[in-house]
């Protein structure tokens, strides 16, 4: 009885993300067959869309922010803590960036990183208001953070559909950047926002593994009062961190409006939904670094593949985003029989 | 190995000091593997009906295991359980509280804003027309506390009552589901002396009305005063068993441990220095009610050992959470080395001279899903030999935590283990292996000992003297009146708040004690060399 039991409860441990991407598969491929496409077809789609060599540099140009909202969420997150402030940080990331570009009176590389520099701080700093409110006043950073983006989307809102308002087109954008404050192409739609965010990945995984302070936040994720007791410092902890990931957040705005926009255009950065994708793909890695920005990659995959196979075939892309959902359903279940016989 | 002799007399002729015995209880072959750890290894127990049977071990010797195997709350891989000559196959505890089994945990489980009856009758409720009838509940609790002589007022709400009433609720809700056999998990640990002598009583009543208990403890003086047999486990096995009344707390503790323990501490006269903590007016203030720390002064100098005895609960938890840093205090000030640490954090506690042994090692002392090496490196972590500051050298972690692993004999497979795994005594020489290796001039040891054998309890003792006599200041605070009158030189007595007396060593006793940690004041003799505050 007992070692049935135990099997039971094992059998869905060890296999669970090809088990949960392979249930996500099945039950995409009925929604397909039921609906009169192909399946088998509509996949092949996905795969040539993400993974044929012609199509990294879009693969790649969609994982960039995708992952770099990962590492927002993730960062946090390895120390128990969440940061839903993604989208009014990467707005502000953007709108700072755009700003920087058109109104410093810098030469051109100097433009750029004084730019992504300008970006990271406002966004850092925005973030950390909620963790200094949270150390300060315990207002949860579950809310505050969330709360925060309003205010940042609104003012950005405005900001771009009055006072920085491009005069010569009808739309709720600023004026184009300066050519010198453009990121460097390195092939078709691929900049170096790519490099940077490979060394922000890397530095995070080196800060997480080989750093004391990458030790104390594992440590304060663990168990937070222990982290405490032991004698980190949790009030500065949570306002540095926080500010490291809003300044990734802030990153990211730089580099869509830098390499790819060229502009801050309302709503252009949120649409994609980055900030959600990432969260969830932090959240399926449990805030370990490597492991969510593989499952960032996996799902900028799926959504690159996902319009490949809409250009391709009759079937929409809104398939990909149920595969999202059912793998990461899937998995949550895992987690919850996990916790269950532990 | 002994065979199970009482078993086999049983069939045969009676045993003399407990004719006509039936057995009750019978675990056979019980095995419990923990992916290596073989937990229980072919356990055999057998219990007979209206004794008080203990079960003894040092810490992760496997009576855990077998206590929530016996109570349904786990499987065992290989072996049974017979009741009443039935083999039992539980699929959960509920299985086996429905065929007469009862535990009482080491940490209660009632809903503390509900009132006696309610958590008495919980799952059970008597009904009138679909209702919950609660006069017929309450008068059907109070009947069985008064047959069993349970002085409790099922009217009471739990969250007002003390532990030692709290503990009797835990037996009621058993007795109302009409345990035939009651597991009592390390049933004293939370009690006064006079608490402790009030179970005993208990006990008896229900032993007498045919009524089987297993007794589950480290104190021997307890298995010598209220138990007929005693079943000793060692590394998962059983190794002993014999009759109380035919032994010696001496063979108990060589069957346990496989040596003789010295269970008096060595220590020369102390030698006090410098004032290295001090405390002036703490406060520690609640919502709306009176201070939970109120206005404590607290002087503690190098080399001597400072002991605060007092029953749980009585404002010693938040007394050391603000004297650490844990919490900020609504009043007074705190001094380490004569640095003024008051409001500060941990870590500025810390860097003062502070090293503490927390109260609870699984929530506080440790990370349990963290390793063993990740463990141990806390509070090293920014400083060398384990980093420059800023990165860490992995190696220099391990041989960290190896190095403490063998100097306090903690026993894991590997310094990357989860330390989660560990029994409890294991895990409090985790975290004592940490706070100690810091040699810091002041310790704070709150319950030291709790929950921990005899072997590891002689050990830890013996570093804590050994701390003193390097020169440290050690601050003491245990429920354990034993371990006080054994180690403290000085001896704070904390009552509501307050810290009602203060005594030295020599004239501390576990009755005055007993009688100050119950607040009367006025019937403990305190001499001229005590000071009642």
């Amino acid at each position: 009885m007992s070692e049935r039991s135990v099997r039971i409860s094992r059998l869905p441990r060890i296999p669970a993300v090809p088990l949960a991407i392979g249930i996500g598969i099945l039950i995409g491929g009925l929604l397909v067959l039921a609906s009169g496409g192909d399946p088998i077809a509509a996949y092949r789609e996905i795969l040539i869309g993400a993974l044929a060599p012609s199509n990294w540099p879009n693969t790649l140009n969609w994982a960039v922010p995708l992952v770099g909202m990962t590492l927002v969420a993730a960062l946090p997150l390895r120390g128990g803590m969440v940061n839903l402030g993604g989208d009014g940080q990467l707005v502000i990331g953007g709108l700072v960036a755009a700003m920087a570009a058109l109104y410093l009176p810098l030469p051109g590389p100097l433009l750029i990183a004084a730019s992504i520099l300008c970006a990271m701080i406002a966004s850092g700093l925005y973030a950390s208001l909620a963790a200094w409110g949270e150390t300060r006043f315990g207002i949860p950073m579950l809310i505050s953070t969330l709360l925060l983006s309003y205010p940042a989307i609104g003012v950005a809102s405005y900001l771009v559909g009055f006072p920085l308002r491009d005069m010569a087109t009808g739309l709720a954008q600023t004026r184009m950047i300066p050519d010198a404050a453009r990121l460097p192409t390195i092939s078709g739609p691929l900049n170096i926002g790519l490099i940077l965010m490979i060394v922000v990945a890397i530095a995070v995984v080196f800060y997480d593994r080989r750093t004391v302070g990458g030790y104390e936040l594992r440590m304060r994720g663990q168990n937070a009062k222990f982290a405490g007791y032991g004698g980190v410092r949790l009030a500065s902890q949570q306002v540095k961190v926080m500010f490291a990931s809003g300044a990734i957040a802030g990153l990211v705005g730089a580099i869509l409006v830098l390499g790819s926009l060229y502009r801050y255009q309302d709503g252009a950065l949120l649409t994609p939904g980055y900030t959600w994708s990432g969260l969830m793909a932090a959240l399926l890695a449990g805030g370990a670094p490597l492991g969510a920005i593989c499952a960032g990659l996996f799902f900028a995959g799926l959504q690159t593949g996902g319009f490949a196979m809409q250009r391709e075939t009759a079937i929409p892309r809104v398939l990909t985003m149920i595969l999202q959902s059912v793998i990461i359903l899937f998995l949550a279940i895992r987690h919850g029989v996990g916790r269950k016989s532990s | 190995m002994v065979v199970d002799s009482t078993a086999r007399a049983s069939d045969k002729t009676p045993e003399p000091r407990l004719p006509m015995s039936t057995i009750e209880l019978e675990a056979k072959g019980i095995v419990k593997r923990y992916g290596p750890l073989v937990a229980n290894d072919h356990v055999d127990l057998s219990v007979l009906r209206g004794e008080v049977h203990a079960v003894m071990g040092e810490n992760g010797a496997g009576k855990s295991t077998l206590m929530s195997i016996l109570y349904g709350m786990q499987a065992p891989d290989a072996g049974r359980i017979v009741l009443r000559g039935t083999a039992m196959h539980y699929r959960s505890a509920l299985d086996a509280i429905g065929a007469g089994m009862g535990m009482v945990h080491q940490a209660f489980k009632l809903f503390n804003s509900l009132t006696v009856w309610e958590n008495v009758v919980y799952g059970m409720e008597p009904t009138r027309f679909g209702f919950i009838d609660r006069r017929e509940a309450a008068r059907r609790v109070a009947a069985l506390a008064e047959r069993y002589s349970l002085r409790v007022d099922p009217n009471a709400v739990v969250a007002q009552l003390s532990v030692g009433v709290r503990q009797r609720v835990e037996i009621l809700k058993a007795l109302y589901r009409d345990a035939r056999v009651l597991i009592l998990d390390e049933p004293t640990a939370v009690l006064t002396p006079q608490e402790r002598d009030g179970l005993f009583d208990i006990i008896r009543n229900l032993t007498a009305d045919d009524r089987t208990i297993l007794f589950v403890t480290h104190k021997l003086h307890e298995v010598m005063a209220i138990t007929d047999r005693v079943t000793v486990l060692r590394d998962g096995k059983v190794v002993d068993r014999m009759v109380t009344a035919e032994t010696s707390a001496r063979e108990i503790i060589r069957a346990m441990t496989g040596r003789a323990v010295n269970l008096t501490v060595e220590k020369r006269p102390a030698n006090p220095g410098a004032v290295v903590l001090e405390a002036r007016r703490l406060t520690v203030a609640t919502d709306g009610g009176k201070p939970v720390v109120d206005h404590v002064d607290l002087s503690l100098r190098a080399g001597e050992i400072v002991g605060i005895a007092g029953v749980a609960g009585n404002g010693q938890t938040e007394l050391i959470e603000a004297l650490t840093g844990l919490r900020v205090p609504d009043g007074g000030m705190v001094s380490i080395n004569g640095v003024v640490v008051t409001s500060l954090d941990v870590e500025r506690h810390r860097s003062a001279g502070l090293a503490y042994i927390p109260e609870d090692r699984a929530t506080t002392g440790t990370a349990l899903a963290a390793s063993a090496a990740d463990n141990l490196a806390m509070g090293f972590q920014a400083k060398p030999p384990l980093s420059n500051g800023s990165l860490l050298d992995a190696g220099a972690v391990t041989a960290h935590a190896n190095k403490l692993i063998e100097r306090f004999g903690v026993k894991i497979g590997s310094e990357t283990l989860p330390v989660g795994t560990l029994s409890g005594g294991n895990l409090q020489k985790v975290v004592v292996a940490r706070e100690l290796s810091h040699a810091a001039p002041l310790l704070i040891a709150e319950q030291p000992t709790r929950g921990v054998d005899v072997g590891a309890i002689e050990f830890i003792h013996g570093q804590l003297v050994a701390e003193r006599d390097r020169g440290s200041a050690v601050l003491l605070v245990s429920a354990e009146l034993t371990e006080i009158l054994a180690l403290a030189d000085r001896v704070l007595v904390m009552f509501d708040g307050r810290i009602l007396a203060e005594l030295p060593a020599a004239e501390a006793d576990e009755e005055t004690l007993g009688l100050l940690m119950a607040g009367r004041v006025g019937e403990a003799k305190l001499t001229d060399g005590t000071e009642a505050a």
